[in-house]
């Protein structure tokens, strides 16, 4: 386990969040993943991509920039191509995350998963056949915690579904299904949440109040959230920190896209 | 990183087959309609073939070894068999026809002829139909003859054995306790079934010894005398009608004309110039002494020679060379009108002693200082019989003997005679012609019939009733697989493609459970699961409609299938190894979603369609 782990530095913060120092969780440096179709070629580029403890991050872009791309790469879920440094915070230094992929450490990948990271997808990800309280229920009995039900129902409580707890995922609504995805990623204090467009599925008004909710409790439990959306104006007022993607065409069948910071002003 | 549960995923498999519950009921139902429908054609093919076995094993008839034919053994030869560890029961039998006797209420004239058949402890025919074996002084009595007498267990009966011995009817009675009845399934024939040695000894008694155990007088064991015929020759032909009388109750039955050529071969004698030869003989048969007499009785008054004689009589060797040998005992009569000298031996008569009978009377011209033997050669007996040359020539070119020796001899030829110094000629005792013999078990009766084969003797068993069960059991055990192949193999068809299906619908849950971190292996585990759970709880079900609807096919036939057994059955160990293999093929038809199952990209959560 060691030598996946190097000293974790701190860096000043320089996005709008004061400038006390903050530990990195995740860093990565000239990452590239090229994706070949046909007679077109893809290529994502992350020169310097941070992600610290506690912050909420916004990657905002629109449809075919890359940034599905990006997130499934922080999911552990997609190989990238090429990395100066990819690698998470852990409890005894930097964990290597592109070593593990060169040496496709699979089960090693899947364990980081678990524990390390929470999920909310577009359409909440939610198991079908298990209720709400066990689905939230689910990442820490994965990791060999148990959640009591009195802390579960105050955590539902606070994100505003304790009454659907007992329900399965297809008799509540859009808007209370996300919610409850957003408390199963927090459940077990994960670390990182990544989160892609968790309110797709539900009106303006709801998702501004969702995010809002969602900000607050990732920051109650210490977790940092990384939230993919094209819609700029929602994560706006939340983020600590934003990246975006800029396109350009080095040949007429390449299309290469740069995420850098930036993309809220 | 923290530990996890092992077998997380069980209780989400558990869960998801929840969640479907009635498509996974309608898949359980349709996985145990033919499940059970093959429990039940095995149990009825089992119960059936166990129901014909069990038959087969109750019944004794079924281990029974019959000899083909009249046999020649000894104690010895049944010792040995009786010492094989594959033989259930094992008792001599005699000659078929002397096993007749008569049997009738005490003191009444009233009797059926009946074959006494001997029986001895653990006689499998009796014990296993429920009857007891009847011990000295007792019987059991077939059903039919028991209704024929109008007899019961508990009376006695009257055994009456009948002989002709020195031209008299005797008769020796044996008072039976009856101990039992055979059922007629058992033996549908007129028989008593008595102790062996009862058997033994009325075989003795009918060939006119004495049995003193029994009070039944008698005589020594000499054999009695066997002639093929007379030859009745005179001066005048006899008449239709007395000729005709020669047949009507005299042992013989058949009467021709043969010329001087014949009479000179059968008697050794010259037959005077003119003389009519008339033949009187048995078919085959040959007749005793009393035969003889009835001839010379009707011949009373005729002047006629009558002359009995031995077709086939044995080589007499002198010196080495082979001398034609006849007998001839005639009376003043025979001796008057063939116009011969007597022989120095008396007429035709019974009770003499071996010497006197064991005379030579040699042709002119054959040297007589050397001794004299007749050898007798048959497939039961071995005699080289000493004979005292007498003074004097024969008339003809044979030499002669004392008819009675030849009869006797003739007798040898079909049953076993020995030569003792003090007692002449005496019929061998402790041969017997044939046995009963069970098997061990049915199991048991294919060897011990072949073991019998290689010792030369061809019995008849039931041995095709038992291959045929086999060939039965082999081709609805083959008949049962193909239906279970193809039942099986659309079931696990469908199996495969509903779980395979399944895990098509599911692959975003399954994604979604590999991105929150199970690896390969859990969800690889997920339709396996399933598909054992599945598995199991349908053939529990088959199991339990099996036994409910055996009970009720057990309880529509058991009138029409005797015995009470059940036509519908399995062991319990069938069952459980049809709920393991049910299993395993429900695990096995899962592999396919397994395997698709943990190919699964876990990307594949994250996309949207």
């Amino acid at each position: 386990m060691d030598r996946m782990h190097a000293a974790v530095p701190t860096i000043g913060g320089s996005g709008p969040a004061p400038a006390a120092p903050t530990t990195v969780l995740l860093h990565m440096k000239d990452l590239t993943r090229t994706r070949e179709q046909a007679d077109a070629r893809f290529e994502l580029s992350v020169p310097d991509f941070r992600v610290a403890a506690g912050e909420f991050v916004a990657v905002v872009g629109a449809s075919g920039c890359g940034k599905s791309t990006l997130l499934d790469i922080l999911a552990l879920v997609l190989r990238p191509s090429g990395a100066q440094h990819f690698r998470l915070a852990g409890e005894a230094g930097w964990i290597d995350l592109a070593d593990l992929w060169r040496r496709n450490d699979e089960r090693a990948l899947a364990a980081l998963r678990r524990t390390r990271l929470g999920y909310v997808l577009q359409t909440g990800g939610l198991l079908p056949f298990l209720t709400v309280a066990e689905n939230i229920a689910l990442p820490a009995r994965l990791t060999g915690q148990t959640l009591s039900r009195p802390e579960l129902e105050a955590m539902a409580a606070d994100i505003g579904i304790r009454q659907v707890l007992d329900k399965k995922p297809q008799y509540i609504s859009g808007g209370q299904r996300q919610r409850a995805a957003i408390l199963r990623a927090l459940a077990h204090a994960p670390g990182l949440i990544l989160a892609d467009e968790p309110t797709a599925a539900v009106d303006q008004e709801r998702a501004r109040a969702i995010v809002a909710d969602f900000r607050r409790a990732a920051s109650e439990r210490g977790c940092a959230v990384v939230m993919v959306t094209h819609d700029r104006d929602l994560v706006a007022p939340v983020a600590d920190r934003a990246y975006t993607f800029t396109l350009d065409h080095p040949a007429p069948t390449v299309v290469r896209s740069v995420c850098h910071a930036g993309g809220l002003a | 990183m923290s530990r996890r549960p092992r077998f997380a995923v069980l209780p989400l498999a558990v869960r998801d087959l929840r969640h479907e519950l009635v498509l996974n009921l309608c898949l359980v139902l349709a996985l145990a309609a033919v499940l059970a429908p093959l429990l039940l054609l095995m149990g009825l093919k089992n119960g059936t073939v166990e129901t014909l076995r069990d038959r087969l094993v109750r019944d004794p008839v079924y281990r029974e070894i019959k000899p083909r034919e009249t046999l020649r053994l000894d104690a010895a030869w049944f010792a040995a068999l009786q010492g094989r560890s594959d033989v259930g029961f094992l008792a001599p039998t005699i000659l078929r026809g002397a096993s007749i006797v008569r049997l009738g209420r005490p003191g009444s004239s009233d009797s059926e002829l009946v074959d006494l058949i001997p029986s001895a402890a653990g006689d499998p025919l009796l014990v296993d139909n429920g009857v007891p074996v009847p011990a000295a002084g007792e019987a059991v009595l077939t059903a039919l003859l028991a209704e024929k007498l109008g007899a019961q267990a508990g009376e006695t009966l009257s055994l009456k054995v009948n002989r002709v011995r020195d031209g008299r009817r005797e008769q020796a009675v044996q008072d039976l306790r009856i101990v039992g009845v055979l059922p007629v399934n058992a033996d549908g024939t007129l028989r008593v079934y008595a102790e062996t040695a009862l058997t033994l000894d009325a075989e003795a008694y009918r060939e006119g010894l004495a049995v003193p155990e029994r009070g039944w007088d008698g005589g020594t064991a000499t054999p009695p005398m066997a002639f093929d015929g007379v030859l009745v020759a005179g001066p005048q032909r006899l008449d239709a009608l007395t000729a005709g009388r020669l047949t009507v109750g005299t042992g013989f039955a058949v009467q021709e004309e043969v010329d001087a050529a014949t009479f000179t071969a059968r008697t050794g004698l010259p037959l005077p110039e003119g003389y009519a030869v008339l033949a009187v003989r048995g078919v085959e048969r040959p007749a005793g002494l009393e035969a003889v007499d009835a001839i010379r009785g009707k011949l009373r008054g005729v002047e006629v020679a009558v002359l009995p004689y031995v077709a086939d009589p044995p080589v007499l060797r002198i010196g080495g060379a082979d001398v034609a040998v006849a007998g001839f005992s005639p009376t003043a009569k025979d001796l008057r009108v063939l116009d011969l000298p007597p022989p120095p031996w008396p007429a035709l008569a019974d009770g003499q002693t071996f010497a006197a009978e064991a005379r030579l009377l040699l042709p002119p011209g054959v040297a007589a200082d050397t001794a004299a033997t007749l050898a007798v050669r048959t497939e039961v007996s071995r005699l080289d019989v000493p004979l005292a040359v007498q003074p004097g020539a024969a008339p003809g070119a044979a030499a002669l003997v004392p008819v009675e020796l030849l009869a006797r001899l003739r007798t040898a030829a079909e049953r076993a005679v020995t030569l003792t110094p003090d007692q002449g000629l005496v019929l061998e005792r402790g041969v017997f012609r044939g046995f009963r013999l069970y098997a061990r078990d049915i199991d048991s009766v294919p060897a011990l019939h072949a073991h019998l084969q290689s010792l030369g003797i061809e019995t008849v068993a039931k041995l095709d009733v038992i291959e045929r069960l086999r060939i039965l059991d082999l081709g609805l055990t083959r008949m049962f697989a193909i239906i279970a192949a193809v039942g099986l193999t659309g079931a696990a068809a469908a199996l495969v493609a509903n779980f395979y299906a399944s895990v098509d619908r599911k692959k975003r849950d399954l994604a979604m459970l590999r991105l929150m971190g199970l690896d390969r292996l859990d969800v690889w585990r997920f339709p396996i699961v399933q598909g054992l759970l599945l598995g199991g709880v349908a053939s529990l079900l088959a199991v339990a409609t099996y036994l409910a609807l055996a009970a009720v096919i057990n309880g529509l036939f058991p009138a029409d299938f005797d015995l009470g057994s059940e036509i519908c059955r399995l062991p319990p160990l069938a069952l459980v190894l049809a709920v393991v293999a049910a299993v395993a093929m429900a695990g096995a038809s899962s592999l396919l979603a397994a395997w698709k199952s943990s190919r699964l990209d876990p990307a594949e959560a994250i996309r949207v369609e």
